[in-house]
């Protein structure tokens, strides 16, 4: 007996985030193999051919899991029923565009998407937002669509967790697979915080910590966070274009983890509204641990926090303080 | 997902060519993510690409790196063709000369002979012994024809081009014409070239309904329908999304060659069959040596041509348009190849 299909919203779906995003939906990548799902896709309308030559593309596909998909340039229609919405959509930095010039178009559109999410989600609507600046673009969203649950409003900080994975993989030479629990501390920027000091390595003699396996602190308090940082710009120096595909995929597996569980024993970094913990300031969106299960995430109590460490988590808090000021200095 | 001796299968190495462009960056994290081998089956991705694409395509191994996919267990990245043949089980051929604004029809032949010709040797030369080749570059069948005839110790079972794109779309035309999910619809046949001489036959297509599979032509009562427009609209997708993206199929290609991959390599579903570009042995009257798109079911890593299916005249007419098309195709190959 087949599921019944859970609806999907994709925001700024004819870019090359959403075109990297749709297929790996469609696919089950992200809510699992047996989940039949209805892909809603929004962008704007001089998007709209583009929008609907993804929707061909779609269909031409003949996915079996995908049961319906609507293309459209109406935020209310893109919003009706949906589960989960992913909001890739936003104002792009353009050169010479001053960082404030950004903050301001990209809070006034998640002040309107909120506005749309609110009303015509479905209840429990899962948020995922991943346009720049993501935590702050979160924050607005739940700011301004005060009726659905701050707990369901996050952002990613999937990427980064999955790279600095990555290169700690590399550095060690072992598959990916078998690293786990680095933590994203803070904002998607150059102020997150890549730690490392609870992370592990799957060895034949069992699970074994990360800076014991590297021996090389210096790197992974230098150079690898750095790396971790700029990842983002690196892709851009070498592709011309900003990461899709890696951010698309990244985008699926914090979706899946949350709503499908997050493996036991592992961690994983959300963008999510602060309670305080670690004495990171509530009222900001921030980059946390999680563990998943039953749907909801919550964040890994307890770990001990070196002065290195907290020194970082509150320099990228600061930074998200400021992103918040700039924004409300924006709205009004 | 527990396995207590934690046995994992041996990595597969799959090649792509063309790796810095639209189809390979679609391409690369459904393979990685175990839409063409199975979600137990781990790779390793080779990627190629020409040097002026270089820059683009460490950056599609770093996206790779980033994403932390558990079954990609290596990514090379490289513009020597070598290095990239190297010891391929499975090798999607999307490089080749796309056809720019001006260009004659034998100039783009004559690039891509040229290309094939090259790729040919090296498959021949450094890819695993039972490497399955599937080519999606253009012109698809006429491009997998010259690798094979440059290939010779490939087995030519071994080489195939792209047709199932065509298929999903000719699937999905009929599942929307009929208001059906697109799960439901199977057996149509994409014969012959995938070009716009290709020919979508509904004859022996099927839909399941609470009764049981029904023919589509039972179910599609506008049997004009079927004979013009719903061809035409499936020779033709391609310009049509041409025209809305700006840019050619990527995501719906890329995920067509991963179906094409997968039901060779772990079987297609029972009593359905899907379309292949494969080396023609003669059946259904198409003349050998011509890669030609048939309908067939995967078993045990083998295709074999579905027979026996009923071929009236208006299919029959099609169908001889294409090898046609093909052979005058072959006939301009070698004519660029001896110039």
């Amino acid at each position: 007996m087949a599921k019944e299909p859970v609806r999907v919203l994709v925001t700024g779906a004819a870019g090359q985030i959403g075109y990297a995003l749709v297929p790996m939906i469609a696919r089950g990548i992200m809510l699992g193999a047996d989940q039949p799902v209805i892909l809603h896709m929004l962008d704007i309308p001089p998007a709209a051919e583009a929008l609907n030559g993804v929707k061909m593309e779609l269909i031409d596909a003949a996915f079996p899991l995908l049961k319906g998909v609507v293309a459209t340039t109406d935020a209310v229609e893109g919003c009706t029923g949906v589960n989960v919405a992913v909001m890739v959509g936003g104002f792009p930095r353009k050169e010479g565009m001053e960082r404030k010039d950004v903050m301001s178009k990209n809070v006034s559109i998640y002040k309107s998407q909120a506005a749309a999410l609110e009303k015509h989600a479905a209840p429990n609507c899962k948020v995922l937002v991943v346009a720049n600046p993501a935590n702050t673009n979160a924050l607005i969203l739940k700011e301004f669509a005060p009726s659905i649950p701050e707990k369901n409003i996050s952002c990613l900080t999937r990427l980064d967790h999955n790279r600095a994975l990555g290169q700690i993989s590399e550095r060690l030479s072992v598959p990916v697979s078998d690293v786990k629990n680095v933590i994203i501390w803070g904002n998607h920027s150059s102020s997150q915080y890549p730690d490392v000091n609870h992370a592990k390595v799957q060895t034949t003699s069992g699970e074994k910590p990360v800076r014991e396996l590297v021996k090389d602190d210096a790197w992974l308090d230098g150079e690898f966070i750095s790396t971790v940082q700029q990842r983002g710009a690196a892709i851009i120096k070498a592709r011309k274009l900003s990461s899709a595909l890696s951010a698309a995929s990244s985008a699926c597996d914090h979706i899946r983890d949350w709503v499908l569980g997050t493996p036991e024993g592992t961690f994983v970094s959300m963008g999510v509204y602060s309670d305080g913990s670690y004495n990171v300031p509530s009222g900001l969106i921030y980059s946390f641990p999680v563990t998943c299960r039953n749907g909801e995430w919550s964040i890994v109590q307890g770990l001990p926090i070196d002065e290195v460490s907290r020194k970082k988590m509150d320099l990228t808090a600061e930074e998200l303080k400021e992103e918040k000021d700039l924004a409300y200095s924006c709205l009004s | 997902m527990c396995n207590l001796l934690n046995i994992e299968k041996d990595p597969i190495r799959v090649l792509i060519t063309g790796a810095a462009g639209n189809i390979g960056y679609a391409i690369a994290p459904m393979i990685a993510r175990g839409m063409m081998l199975g979600p137990d089956q781990p790779m390793i991705l080779h990627l190629l690409d020409i040097e002026p694409a270089s820059s683009s395509l460490e950056a599609v191994k770093m996206e790779l790196q980033d994403s932390a996919f558990p079954l990609l267990k290596g990514v090379i990245a490289t513009t020597d063709v070598v290095e990239a043949c190297k010891d391929v089980n499975i090798a999607i051929m999307i490089g080749g000369f796309p056809r720019i604004a001006g260009m004659e029809r034998k100039d783009v032949m004559s690039k891509n002979v040229v290309i094939y010709k090259a790729q040919a040797s090296a498959l021949e030369r450094y890819a695993s012994e039972d490497c399955k080749v599937l080519v999606v570059a253009n012109p698809a069948n006429t491009n997998a024809l010259i690798l094979k005839e440059f290939a010779p110790s490939i087995p030519e079972e071994n080489i195939t081009c792209l047709t199932r794109l065509d298929h999903n779309r000719a699937l999905a035309q009929l599942a929307d014409k009929l208001s059906v999910p697109v799960s439901s619809v199977k057996n149509v046949i994409i014969w012959g070239n995938h070009s716009s001489t290709q020919y979508p036959d509904t004859n022996h297509a099927t839909v399941s309904t609470k009764s049981g599979d029904r023919p589509v032509k039972e179910l599609v009562t506008d049997h004009n329908w079927l004979k013009s427009e719903f061809i035409t609209e499936v020779q033709q997708r391609g310009a049509a999304i041409l025209r809305a993206r700006k840019q050619s199929s990527a995501l719906s290609a890329a995920s067509a060659a991963c179906d094409h991959i997968r039901d060779w390599f772990l079987g297609s579903p029972k009593g359905t069959w899907v379309s292949m570009g494969v080396c023609s042995d003669g059946s259904y009257g198409i003349p050998p040596d011509l890669v030609y798109s048939f309908p067939v079911i995967c078993e045990k890593g083998s295709w074999k041509i579905v027979q026996g299916l009923n071929i009236d005249a208006f299919s029959r007419e099609k169908m001889d348009d294409s090898a046609r098309e093909l052979a005058e195709e072959k006939e301009l190959a070698y004519s660029c190849l001896n110039a």
